[in-house]
This record gives C-alpha cells, sequence and structure tokens, in this order.
C-alpha cells in the first residue's frame, strides 16, 4: 500500500492533464471549414480499440498480483482477534511488536464493518468484516507508535464514532 | 412527436425529484464542513434519501423517459404494450421514491442506499420494523419500474420498425443489439440496419431484468423478515445480490445516456456518428460483461476460505471489458464533432462538456476498478468524487441537454433566456467538477465515506470545498426561474447578437467573479479549517503536558474516552462528544462504579470492553467521566 496513494495522484493527474487536451484540440478543431474524411476515421476505430484493449491489457497484467486474496497466515505471525459490532472494536491484544506480520482476524457480531488501519491521517490496510464469517487481514508494521481502526464500512448512527487504537512497540 | 406528453412527464417528475434530492445533498455537505450540524441519524437518513433520490428517482428516471423520445426518433415508436408499461414505470417509480422519502425523513431509516443486509434489522434504536418494511417496499417498486421499463423498451426495439429479416426472437434481438453490424447475412435487415441508439437500450433492456429480478427476492425477503425476525439470509450473499444489481444499475444510466448522445450529436454536428462496425463489438461486449463485474464493489471482502477472492479477481478483467464501450463511443462522438460546424449553443455546450467529464469520471473509475489500487480508495471519498462526476455533470448534462433541445424542438416552447442556460451549465459543470476533486483529493488522504462528522484533519478540505457546491446551488436557482419562465410562455429575451461584445464581456466578467468568489471563499475555508484542526492538537499538546511528566488522571482517563470511541454513542461535553445512541452522561451522571462496570461488562448495545482497555485505562475512564460529567 505504501506509496500507492501517491502513484494514484500522479497517474490521474497525467490522465486528466492529457484529457483536458484532448478537449481543447477537439473545441480547436470545430467550425473548421474542411471537413476530414469521416470514411477514414471510422475505419481508424478498429486501431483505436486495438490501443485500448492494449492499454487495459498491460494495466491488468502490471497490477493483477497485487491482490489480497488466499494469503496464508505465516507460522511467526502475531494473531490479534478483532471483534466487530455496533458500535466498538475489541482488538485482542492491542499491542504487537514492529517487523513481525500481523493476522488479525476479524469477525462481526450484527452487522457489516470495515476494517480500517490508520496511523494518524495515513491510511495504512483494509478489510470488509462480514457477520458470520472470519476476515483475516495479514500486514507487517515497519514503524512502531499508536495506530487508529476506523469503520470503512457503513453500520449505522454511530459509524463515525466506531474508533479503537492499538500499539506497534519494538 | 406522439411520446412527448409521456416524455415531459418524466423529465418534470425527475427534476423536481433533482430539486428535492440536491437540498439534501447540500445540506449533508455542510453539515460535514461543520455549519448547522445535523444530528448523526438524519444525517444518514438525509443521504439515505439523497442516494437513491438523485441516483435513481433523477438521473435513472430522466433518462429512461429521454429513452423513448430517442427511439421515437430513429423510428422506433411504442406500441400499445410499451405505452402501457411506460405509464406502469411512471407510477411504480412516483411512489417508490415518495415511499423512499417517507421512511427516510419520517421515519428515520437510515440504512444508506445500498442498505447493505442485515444493517435495516439493526437501526440501534434509531428505526423501526414499519420503516424497514416501507423502505423495502419502496425500493421493490422502484425496481419493478425498472424491469417495466426494460420491458417497454424490448417491446419497442424488437418491433416492426428493426427490419429484420427473419422474425425469430433471438435472431431480433441479435439484431437489435446491432450483430448485423458484424454478420450482415446471420443478422440481415431490409432496407436499413438498426440505428446506432437502438443498441446501448437493447443491452441495458435485457441487463436490467437480469440484473434487478435476484435484488426483488432480496427485498421481498427483507419485508417478510421484517415482521418474522427467524428469517434471514446469508449476509455474504446478500451483499453480491446487492451488487449483482448496482453495478447494472450504473448502467441504467449511462447507456441510455449514449443513446441521447448518438442521436442528439450527430444532429448537431450535422454529419452521421463516424462509427465503424466495430462499436458493435464493444455493444457485445457490454451486453455480457455488466452483469458479471458486480463483485469489483466488493474487492475487499475476502472471508478466510470462501470463494470470494477468487471471484473478485475474475472481475477485475471483466470491468476492464466494460471500458470499451465507453472509449469506443467516446472515439465516433469526438470524431463525429471533429472539424464539424458544431456551434457553442447551450445544447451543444453541455453536451460537450458531458463527453470530457464522461472521459475523465471513467479514468477515475479505471482506478477504483483495479484491485491493487482499491485496497486504497475502496470506501473513501474518492469513490463518491467519482460518481458524483459521473452521475451529474455526464449522466445529469445529457439530461439537461435533452431538456435544453427538447423544449424548442418538440414542445415548442424557445428557452426563455439562452444565456441563463449557459450560466445554468458552466456554473454546475464548475461547482460539481471542483467539488468532485476535492472529494477525489480527500479520498486520496485516507478521508472515509459515509461519516457523519469526518474524522479531524479534514476540515480544511471540506470547507474549500463547499463554496463550490453553493455555486452548483446557485446554478439549479438559475435553472428553476429560466425553466418557469419557458414553461409559463414568457417572451424568449433576444439572444446575443454578434456585435453585442460589451455583453459578452460583461456577463464573461461577471462568471469570472462568481468563480473567484468560490475560490476566495474556498481559500478562507481551507485556512479556517486547517486553523480549528491545529488549535485542537494544541489542546491537546498543552494539556498531555499539564504540569508534570506524568499525564494527570483526567487527561488520560479523556485519551482513552477519545480513542475508544466512547464518544460515538455518549455526549459528554468536556469531550466535545455529541452522540445519542446511548445514556447522556452530562444528564444521566453515573457514579464512577456504575462506569467501571459497564465499560467492563457492557450490558445491552453497550459493548463490553475489558478486551480493548486495561482495568487501569478502564479506571481511568471512569475517574474522567465522572469528574468531568454534567459540567
Amino acid at each position: 500500500v505504501a506509496g500507492t496513494d501517491r502513484t494514484i495522484l500522479i497517474a490521474y493527474a497525467i490522465a486528466t492533464v492529457l484529457s483536458a487536451l484532448v478537449t481543447l484540440a477537439l473545441f480547436a478543431s470545430t467550425g473548421n471549414r474542411r471537413p476530414p474524411d469521416t470514411h477514414k476515421l471510422a475505419e481508424f476505430e478498429k486501431r483505436w480499440l486495438g490501443i485500448v484493449v492494449a492499454i487495459l491489457v498491460a494495466l491488468l497484467v502490471a497490477t493483477i498480483w497485487f491482490t489480497p486474496y488466499g494469503k496464508t497466515t505465516p507460522s511467526d505471525a502475531q494473531v490479534v482477534a478483532v471483534n466487530a459490532e455496533q458500535f466498538a472494536w475489541q482488538l485482542k491484544p492491542s499491542r504487537v511488536r514492529v517487523g513481525v506480520p500481523v493476522a488479525f482476524v476479524t469477525r462481526s457480531q450484527d452487522v457489516n464493518h470495515g476494517f480500517g488501519i490508520y496511523k494518524g491521517h495515513k491510511f495504512i490496510a483494509q478489510i470488509q468484516v462480514v457477520p458470520d464469517r472470519d476476515s483475516t487481514l495479514i500486514h507487517t508494521f515497519h514503524q512502531t507508535g499508536t495506530y487508529t481502526v476506523l469503520c470503512l464500512e457503513f453500520c449505522g448512527v454511530g459509524h463515525g464514532g466506531m474508533v479503537a487504537t492499538f500499539a506497534v512497540t519494538k | 412527436v406522439r411520446s412527448g406528453r409521456l416524455v415531459g412527464r418524466y423529465l418534470v417528475a425527475s427534476t423536481v425529484i433533482l430539486l428535492a434530492s440536491g437540498l439534501l445533498g447540500i445540506l449533508i455537505r455542510e453539515s460535514q464542513a461543520g455549519i448547522g450540524t445535523l444530528g448523526a441519524n438524519t444525517w444518514y437518513a438525509l443521504m439515505t434519501a439523497h442516494g437513491l433520490g438523485a441516483f435513481v428517482g433523477w438521473a435513472g428516471f430522466a433518462v429512461m423517459g429521454l429513452a423513448y423520445w430517442v427511439l421515437e426518433e430513429v423510428g422506433f415508436e411504442l406500441r400499445p404494450l410499451g405505452r402501457v408499461l411506460a405509464e406502469a414505470t411512471w407510477w411504480l417509480m412516483v411512489v417508490g421514491v415518495a415511499g423512499v422519502i417517507v421512511s427516510t425523513v419520517f421515519m428515520h431509516f437510515a440504512g444508506s442506499w445500498v442498505f447493505l443486509y442485515p444493517l435495516p434489522f439493526h437501526g440501534a434504536g434509531q428505526w423501526g420494523k414499519w420503516a424497514t418494511a416501507l423502505f423495502s417496499g419502496s425500493v421493490l417498486l422502484a425496481g419493478l419500474a425498472i424491469v417495466t421499463w426494460c420491458l417497454a423498451i424490448l417491446d419497442t426495439v424488437l418491433g416492426p420498425a428493426l427490419h429484420a429479416v427473419k422474425s425469430g426472437i433471438g435472431n431480433r434481438l441479435g439484431v437489435a443489439l446491432g450483430l448485423g453490424y458484424l454478420w450482415p447475412k446471420r443478422f440481415a435487415t431490409n432496407p436499413t440496419p438498426v440505428p446506432y441508439a437502438v443498441i446501448p437500450l437493447t443491452v441495458i433492456g435485457i441487463d436490467m431484468i437480469i440484473a434487478t429480478l435476484p435484488l426483488a427476492a432480496l427485498l421481498v425477503e427483507m419485508i417478510i423478515q421484517a415482521f418474522s425476525p427467524g428469517v434471514h439470509v446469508d449476509p455474504l450473499l446478500a451483499k453480491n445480490v446487492l451488487w449483482w444489481f448496482g453495478h447494472p444499475v450504473v448502467y441504467l444510466l449511462l447507456f441510455p445516456a449514449v443513446a441521447v448522445y448518438y442521436t442528439l450529436v450527430p444532429k448537431l454536428a450535422n454529419r452521421p456518428l463516424v462509427a465503424g462496425n466495430v462499436i458493435a463489438v464493444a455493444w457485445a461486449v457490454a451486453v455480457v460483461a455488466n452483469v458479471v463485474v458486480w463483485a469489483h464493489h466488493v474487492y475487499l471482502d475476502h472471508p478466510d476460505s470462501s470463494a470470494q477472492g477468487t471471484i473478485n479477481v475474475l472481475m477485475q478483467p471483466t470491468t476492464f471489458a466494460l471500458v470499451i464501450p465507453s472509449a469506443l463511443s467516446l472515439y465516433s462522438l469526438g470524431m463525429t464533432i471533429y472539424r464539424s460546424d458544431w456551434t457553442w449553443g447551450v445544447v451543444e455546450t453541455t453536451l460537450f462538456l458531458g463527453l470530457f467529464s464522461w472521459l475523465t469520471a471513467g479514468l477515475s473509475g479505471v482506478i477504483n476498478a483495479t484491485i491493487a489500487f482499491d485496497k486504497v480508495v475502496h470506501n473513501t471519498l474518492w469513490i463518491v468524487g467519482h460518481f458524483h462526476q459521473m452521475a451529474i455533470v455526464n449522466i445529469g448534462f445529457v439530461v439537461f441537454a435533452g431538456i435544453y433541445y427538447l423544449l424548442p424542438n418538440v414542445y415548442g416552447k424557445p428557452i426563455w433566456s439562452e444565456s441563463l442556460a449557459k450560466w445554468h451549465i458552466w456554473l454546475t459543470f464548475i461547482g460539481v467538477t471542483v467539488n468532485s476533486a476535492f472529494w477525489l483529493w480527500q479520498g486520496l488522504e485516507g478521508a472515509p465515506r459515509r461519516f457523519a462528522s469526518l474524522p479531524s484533519g479534514y476540515e480544511a478540505s471540506t470547507r474549500a470545498a463547499l463554496p463550490f457546491v453553493a455555486l452548483v446551488a446557485v446554478a439549479q436557482v438559475i435553472f428553476v426561474v429560466n425553466m418557469w419562465q419557458t414553461l409559463t410562455g414568457a417572451e424568449p429575451r433576444p439572444a446575443r447578437q454578434k456585435g453585442d461584445g460589451m455583453l459578452v464581456a460583461a456577463e464573461g466578467a461577471i462568471m469570472m467573479i462568481a468563480v473567484f468568489l468560490a475560490l476566495g471563499a474556498g481559500a478562507a475555508g481551507f485556512f479556517l479549517g486547517r486553523g480549528t484542526a491545529s488549535s485542537h492538537t494544541k489542546t491537546v499538546t498543552v494539556q498531555g503536558a499539564g504540569g508534570s511528566t506524568t499525564p494527570s488522571v483526567n487527561t488520560q482517563g479523556k485519551q482513552v474516552f477519545t480513542s475508544a470511541g466512547c464518544g460515538g454513542c455518549h455526549t459528554l461535553k468536556d469531550a466535545d462528544s455529541s452522540g445519542t445512541i446511548g445514556p447522556n452522561l452530562d444528564q444521566t451522571r453515573p457514579p464512577r462504579p456504575l462506569v467501571v462496570a459497564r465499560v467492563t461488562d457492557g450490558m445491552g448495545k453497550m459493548p463490553s470492553f475489558k478486551g480493548q482497555l486495561s482495568p487501569k485505562q478502564i479506571q481511568a475512564v471512569a475517574a474522567y467521566v465522572t469528574a468531568v460529567e454534567g459540567k
């Protein structure tokens, strides 16, 4: 996750600027008395499809490996049992060691919740907490300090107040 | 135009819903910025009404109406059955939206517009079973409206206007889906091929029936469960059913809007749509991919040893495939405008800005569609920025363009003031685009969505965005005045002449001033918000440092109170908290042993904090609460 927000920001900023340039070029082209060869443009649509598919395949191949699924809990992991219910978190234990993988085994007693870890305002990781099932989020912390848990799935009137903290120590 | 009255009723009803749900949207955003703060459940109830109202009741409903006009325009008039279904659709939708408003605004149902099962049955004392049942029934009516609309569309597109050579139903469906462009012999037509605008309407007509029926079953189950609590379904299954509908319904907005673009853009550019046969490939992809992308909404759901993760991985390529119809349509529409006699009247300007927004909002959608990126932006305000831009300044602009086009050309009512219409469009465009950009940015900063009040740290950006929300509101007032004058037959104001340089300059100057005022107010809000945030931080630091190196019991207790989330449910003035779920501590003033007992073991809705807080922390928070309560 580290740096992903920056990657998105840069990629999207570039995409927006390019979109704006294309749009301005289209704007500037109107009112032109020489109409283009529309048959050629229609024919070129095939190549455009090829370009779009190539870009999408490239993005798919570049990103599909970074999914959070099917991870097995490492044998040395510290297990934290996370209980979620309207409108509180309970973490047992609420202190973990830095540099060693942590498996947060989350479970909800009532509705869907979202287990979101923050350090200050920096988003760290999240997983949806589904009723009646265990959902495990594995994360290794590289920084000591106090981390905050927010609820990232709307769960009712107390959703915004569903806060907890835990400590990452040496 | 024979469907004129029918389309008009759709446009009037959806515009009324726009104004109501838009007002709710403004209320909840300004409340989030800390001005005229609403109670938490009121906020979520209004959010629920705003979401369903604006998305389905405005944008969806309006393009559903415009679809009838598009079809008639390309030679597919509604037949008697289609007409009855179209009438039924209007009533079902209007009654459904009314029910949503009653169940949320008056009965306090606040489960959000995605009403994630089983939340509607866990109202935390804020709403009861009748509200849940009425809400579910109302959404069911809106769902049925979608199904009857699909049937009306399919009845129309499969009719004689298709000119299909072979009459079998499968063959006619293929023709209506544009397959004749790929296999002209197999899906032959005589004399004319199917108009492009028919294809996206056929696609969504098929898909929305497939998408809506399982949700309808879930809604019926929810009505039953409201009164017989023994009945229930698997929450993970319900989540999948919700999104099985919830994604295609996005395209219930987009695909009819594309049909409007396909119809209006060539008309205004004065040349046929620049499309190769390959555009039919895009729609063939769309009809399949649309119903197999739902799980990109649950990328972050992957319970241990469930198949959900596998399903989610498969959804990234199918979601990417859905980029193709947009990419090819944008190409065709852009090339139709390219070096054409496109003038810059209000309809042309609106459609053009709509295409730009489609492109940029589509690109932010590609980010959400990518699992590796969604891990970061899921359920943050990024998503909110993405879909508001898509829904308002792409789909909504197609609706506005339709209204501005139909009034003079179909209803014989020239727009009262073309220049006010342009003001409406430009101010809406600037306001929505800038506000959406703030949301995207806040999302990347980690700001969660669906928070009545955001965690501290986002005050500055929320306040900075607020003037742009006001700009959107001003624009809709302009729209209403202009529509009122147009519909009551006021003498149209003379169009600007070429020589009116002064007038053009004056208007331009006023618009620049409006935008700069918004920017200035936004900047003021930003620094004000940042000031508030830093003064909060300072207070904490000062208290932490108070007197000695060991923080006082009160300070420690206050820290526990804040970090354990007590304020989410309890009002305690000293801690700046105003939760209303649990008892108000300032009023009930519980004695210290009682606080210790309740925090340790919980009771009723109050969870036990035994595992999360140490006995020392529980003693500290109890000491703090008893020391400050009622003060």
